[in-house]
């Protein structure tokens, strides 16, 4: 049998061209990839007039901060931003837990009725969020919850997507490991903390970074459950600015520069998490 | 001590427990299953699976909108409502047959098309020697942070006429269409174009000829198709990149010191390993391209010539612009049908069977970590059998 | 799935709908009394807005402020983010906003199951509205709510381009030829002469000036008159010929972008141009002209109203503001502030005035026609629109025929 090239750092790694051309690759993909991003950010900076003509354009002559300026003097962002974040970072924890403890139980633990429970949530993913808007408008109301915050983040604590993700995720875990602890006399749920959940960070960092921008992006939930100006959230309040006819113009700039801002936290937590999506440990079947 | 050595008491030992034993721990895990699952229970229960039960009633009653739907006066009205959609020649059921035509054709590219791209993506940016890895992982993460009403509003820009796109076709000299405008479906055009053979021209299924229902996406629908996989490519990386990381790369390296090119290692290795992780990919992507709503309401609300109608937004039209609340959750549920009935074919194909494939991974996780130890043990021996080598140690 | 859990989630949402069924409002029948025979109450009256922009937001708040202090009683204006939905929720929920916009889509829907009240015939400055703007919001013979402001289609016409292809005001299209003489001059290279978006929102002046239009007088479906077949195989000829052509062909999402980035000299649209003109076009110099005559004079109009919620908490108060808010002097200062027309016949005259270059505007109100509106009319419309984008090689004919057979069967 062949020798391992012992030559490079990592076994089997080939230098040279083919580790230029995925470089090129990746680079070419990424400019693709970002450069609608920084069209936005372009346009933010433009006249309305400017972001319609020239609207492809990266670069202007006559920058203007006009579309900020609107955004935050004749609006209340600060009072959004603040709703935003509240809402976004209660869910997110809410989120992580109970979508990895359903996740787990689907996956490993028997009970009965586990299927039916797993054909509801399947159900629920099938359904077009459209035709549930105004029921689940009834029933937030009937609840008492409308027009407050438990009403606005109540709803979204577990959404099925993540269970669905975390569930396929405990699956591929080996049940040695599960087994193993069990022998050694853990109960389920130290079994789950202690066991299961570290060897699941990679998923778990993903859920944090879906969930964050799921409730931080969400809009449809935020009319349905709200009315007041003092619950607005960011989403809400961006569409508030520019809702009625064509008679004002196309408004990018200020739906641009909105959405740009509401772009950095997202973009933050990602690049944050995404790191700590490397598995360090590998596991507990090492030596 | 060592789980591989834990494993094999574990086995030796099974047939010794008592029954006793096992049906207390039967009961203890069915509470701990309860409870765990409570919370999305709970959450799920009211907020969605009520509101589903409610949509439900109102697609077989006469609620119009006004009042609770379970308020007296709201009278029960059996299938009328389906039966305007799914049958006959009317406007609605013709609306809907289009609907479905054009959702169709978007699940059919969208989802294969975005599995794949991920894929790859994740693969790149996993490589150990790549540099600058978390950059590139948030450049292909960005059009997924982006809202998708900005995404929206920005393709406008780029496939306009005049935009970016037919520019840098322009480079190639080939004509740009007026994407967002177009309303020529793709087969059409590559058939030829023009009215089709006669034979085809006869209203079928739902009022629409079999001429119409092969059109393919329109140019405008596949500006849509592009942007939906450029929006959820960088999500379904990062689910990749989890299930990736989750695998670790041992057994990979060992099949590289086997012997086996990247072609191999990928089919034969990492491929079957990552199976779960594209059936959930698959699935939630079916379950998204099916209910498309968000892209066609902020951009072309269901034009050019209907090409872009989806049966979500036609859901929305019917019962908010037209307050006909009936024959919107009517097609709700029979798109709800159709996603669980192309969801079950998927798991069909694919044969899932999620203890074996773990068995699978695990087993060859425990090989390629026996391997890695024998080979960095110094003259060491192989603690175990090489996977698919049948010469003996080396 | 086992019996006991599906015994246990049947009693869940048995239990919870019962509980809710419990604690439900009840709901009356439509209230058939007069509102001003209701006794005055000092509810606090919401006012649902979709705005436009600051301007529209600013003007609004502040006439609804100045009534609030003049009557005493509470007034909020609520900017929504997304009009129908909330305007939904609140009717199904039993707690509407007291007035909101209505758009002449909306109404038929919202007055066919009782969402909104039919006041129309209540209010004092009834007589002054444009009786063509009465006729639109007038559903199942009743009047249900006052217009707010409308907007007409006009020719508009790019000033340098007119003038450097040697035309003078003199030259302004009074019939079918003149229009179409003119546009030929004024198609140079890749820009036409004339540019409109593809839907019947914008074809449908030619129907009317030829004496045509998708309703009969009774509002009967007449779709394949005679008169409209003449009217499309007028704008047929026209897109033929290459002197005009549908904005999205020109990749323009409507007649105003295509008129603004200079792809066309002349665009048949509505006086919200001179606002998208103003932001975001700034740099043509543009003129406005009553559209040519076919047979007789014929533009079409579009028109929202402040409805009022059958369910709202105060009624009175809420007719009294919408009164206050239809005055002359109001209804001018909001022409002033973001650019509508009055929809009262006693603002012309001042706004003429103050506004000579949305003369052909008004004037237009004389003989404006009204696209059908009724439950279900949207769908057929918009059917419509999607043949029409390849008229160019249709017949006329076939499409008018299938729009007659959708609309017989909205309309009778």
């Amino acid at each position: 049998m062949a020798r391992p090239d012992t030559s490079s750092r990592y076994p089997g790694e080939r230098r040279g061209a083919g580790h230029l051309a995925t470089y090129v690759v990746l680079s070419l993909l990424a400019i693709v990839y970002i450069f609608p991003f920084l069209v936005q950010i372009a346009n933010s900076f433009k006249s309305d007039e400017e972001a319609t003509t020239a609207g492809m354009s990266l670069w202007s002559p006559n920058w203007t901060t006009a579309a900020y300026t609107t955004l935050f003097n004749n609006s209340n962002f600060a009072l959004w931003t603040l709703n935003s974040f509240i809402v976004t970072i209660v869910v997110t924890i809410g989120r992580v837990f109970f979508v990895s403890l359903a996740g787990y139980s689907l996956a490993r633990l028997r009970f009965p009725g586990r299927q039916g429970v797993y054909l509801m949530l399947l159900a629920v993913m099938s359904v077009p969020m459209v035709v549930l808007l105004i029921p689940k408008f009834l029933v937030i109301k009937s609840l008492g919850i409308y027009d407050s915050y438990p009403g606005m983040i109540l709803p979204l604590l577990v959404d099925a997507a993540g269970v669905f993700i975390m569930k396929n995720f405990f699956e591929s875990i080996p049940v040695a490991v599960e087994e193993a602890a069990r022998i050694d006399g853990a109960g389920t749920f130290r079994t789950f903390w202690s066991v299961v959940l570290p060897m699941a960070r990679p998923a778990l960092m993903t859920i944090i970074i879906l969930s964050f921008q799921g409730s931080w992006n969400e809009l449809n939930h935020f009319i349905v459950s709200t009315q007041s100006p003092e619950l607005t959230t960011l989403t809400k309040g961006v569409a508030s600015l520019a809702s009625g006819q064509l008679s004002a113009g196309n408004q990018y700039p200020i739906k641009l520069a909105a959405a740009a801002l509401m772009t950095i936290p997202v973009a933050v937590i990602f690049f944050i998490f995404q790191k700590r999506i490397m598995n360090a440990s590998g596991g507990a079947v090492k030596e | 001590m060592s789980t591989t050595q834990g494993l094999a008491r574990t086995a030796a030992s099974a047939p010794a427990r008592s029954a006793g034993h096992h049906s207390r721990l039967n009961r203890a895990q069915a509470g701990a299953g309860w409870l765990f699952v409570a919370p999305m229970v709970v959450v799920l229960g009211i907020f969605l699976f009520l509101p589903v039960l409610m949509a439900a009633w109102v697609s077989v009653s006469d609620w119009n909108g006004r009042g609770a739907p379970w308020a007296p006066g709201v009278n029960f009205v059996g299938g009328r409502n389906y039966a305007d959609v799914l049958g006959g020649q009317g406007l609605a059921a013709r609306d809907f047959g289009v609907s479905i035509r054009n959702n169709l054709y978007y699940v059919i590219l969208v989802v294969p098309i975005q599995t794949a791209l991920s894929l790859v993506l994740a693969f790149l940016v996993n490589k150990r020697a790549l540099r600058a890895k978390g950059f590139y992982r948030t450049a292909f993460y960005f059009p997924s942070v982006t809202s998708s009403v900005a995404i929206t509003v920005l393709w406008l820009f780029l496939f306009s006429a005049s935009g970016a796109v037919n520019a840098v076709l322009g480079w190639f000299s080939i004509n740009g269409p007026n994407w967002f405008a177009d309303p020529d479906g793709l087969i059409h055009l590559m058939l030829g174009g023009g009215d089709g053979p006669d034979w085809l021209q006869a209203p079928g299924l739902f009022g629409i000829s079999g001429w119409e229902w092969l059109a393919g996406p329109s140019v405008a629908m596949t500006a849509f198709i592009l942007m939906a996989v450029f929006t959820t490519s960088g999500t379904f990386m990062l689910l990749f990149l989890a299930s990736l990381q989750a695998i670790g790369e041992e057994t990979d390296e060992a099949a590289m010191v086997d012997g086996a090119n990247a072609w191999q290692r990928f089919r034969y290795v990492t491929l079957p390993m990552l199976r779960p992780t594209i059936f959930t990919v698959l699935t939630l992507g079916t379950i998204g391209t099916w209910q498309v709503f968000d892209q066609i309401y902020t951009g072309t609300r269901g034009g050019p010539a209907k090409t872009t109608l989806t049966p979500a937004y036609l859901s929305y039209d019917a019962a908010f612009v037209s307050q006909d609340w009936g024959r919107g959750a009517a097609i709700a549920f029979v798109l709800f049908a159709i996603i669980v009935a192309f969801t079950a074919l998927q798991r069909l194909i694919l044969g899932r069977d999620n203890d074996r494939t773990s068995r699978r991974i695990e087993r060859a996780r425990l090989q390629a970590t026996a391997q890695t130890a024998a080979h960095t043990v110094p003259g060491g021996s192989a603690a175990g059998p090489t996977i698919g080598s049948s010469d003996g140690p080396s | 799935m086992p019996r006991t859990t599906r015994a246990a989630a049947t009693s869940l949402a048995a239990a919870t709908l019962l509980c809710l069924t419990a604690c439900s409002n009840g709901f009356s029948s439509a209230n058939q009394t007069p509102i001003a025979s209701e006794s005055a109450n000092t509810n606090p009256v919401t006012v649902l807005i979709g705005s436009s922009g600051d301007a529209e937001t600013t003007s609004v708040k502040t006439a609804v402020a100045a009534w609030s202090a003049k009557s005493g009683i509470q007034a909020e204006v609520k900017v929504a983010s997304d009009l129908t939905q909330q305007a939904t929720q609140g009717f199904a929920g039993g707690k509407p906003d007291d007035v909101l916009y209505v758009s002449t889509d909306q109404l038929a829907g919202w007055a066919k199951n009782g969402s909104l009240e039919p006041y129309g015939d209540q209010l004092s400055n009834k007589a002054d509205f444009y009786p063509g703007l009465v006729k639109a919001f007038t559903y199942d013979d009743r009047f249900y709510c006052a217009p707010k402001d409308f907007s007409t289609l006009a020719l508009v016409i790019n000033k340098s381009m007119w003038s450097d292809a040697g035309l003078t005001d003199a030259d302004v299209p009074t019939t079918w030829d003149q229009l179409e003489a003119v546009a030929k001059k004024l198609t140079k290279g890749k820009r036409v002469g004339l540019a409109f978006s593809p839907e019947i929102a914008r074809v449908g002046v030619f129907m009317a000036q030829a004496g045509g239009g998708l309703l009969s007088q009774d509002g009967k479906a007449q779709a394949d008159a005679q008169a409209n077949v003449d009217a499309l195989t007028y704008v047929k000829k026209l897109l033929s010929e290459g002197v005009a052509a549908f904005s999205s062909d020109l990749g323009a999402g409507w007649g105003g972008e295509a008129f603004g980035k200079k792809m066309a000299a002349m665009t048949i649209e509505g006086n919200w141009i001179t606002g998208a003109m103003t932001s975001t076009y700034s740099s043509v110099q543009y003129t406005v002209a009553e559209l040519p005559a076919g047979t007789q004079k014929g533009t079409l109009q579009f028109t929202n109203c402040w409805g009022i919620a059958a369910d709202a908490d105060n009624k009175a108060g809420a007719l009294s503001l919408v009164e206050f808010l239809t005055t002359t002097q109001q209804q001018l200062t909001f022409a002033k502030d973001f650019g509508v027309m009055p929809s009262v016949q006693s603002a012309t005259e001042q706004y003429k005035t103050d506004n000579p270059a949305m003369v052909p505007f008004i004037n237009g109100a004389q003989y404006a026609q009204n696209l059908p509106s009724m439950a279900g009319a949207a769908d057929v419309l918009k059917d419509f629109n999607s043949q029409l984008t390849g008229l160019k090689g249709k017949d006329p004919k076939t499409i008018l025929a299938s729009t007659q057979k959708n609309l017989q069967a909205v309309a009778g």
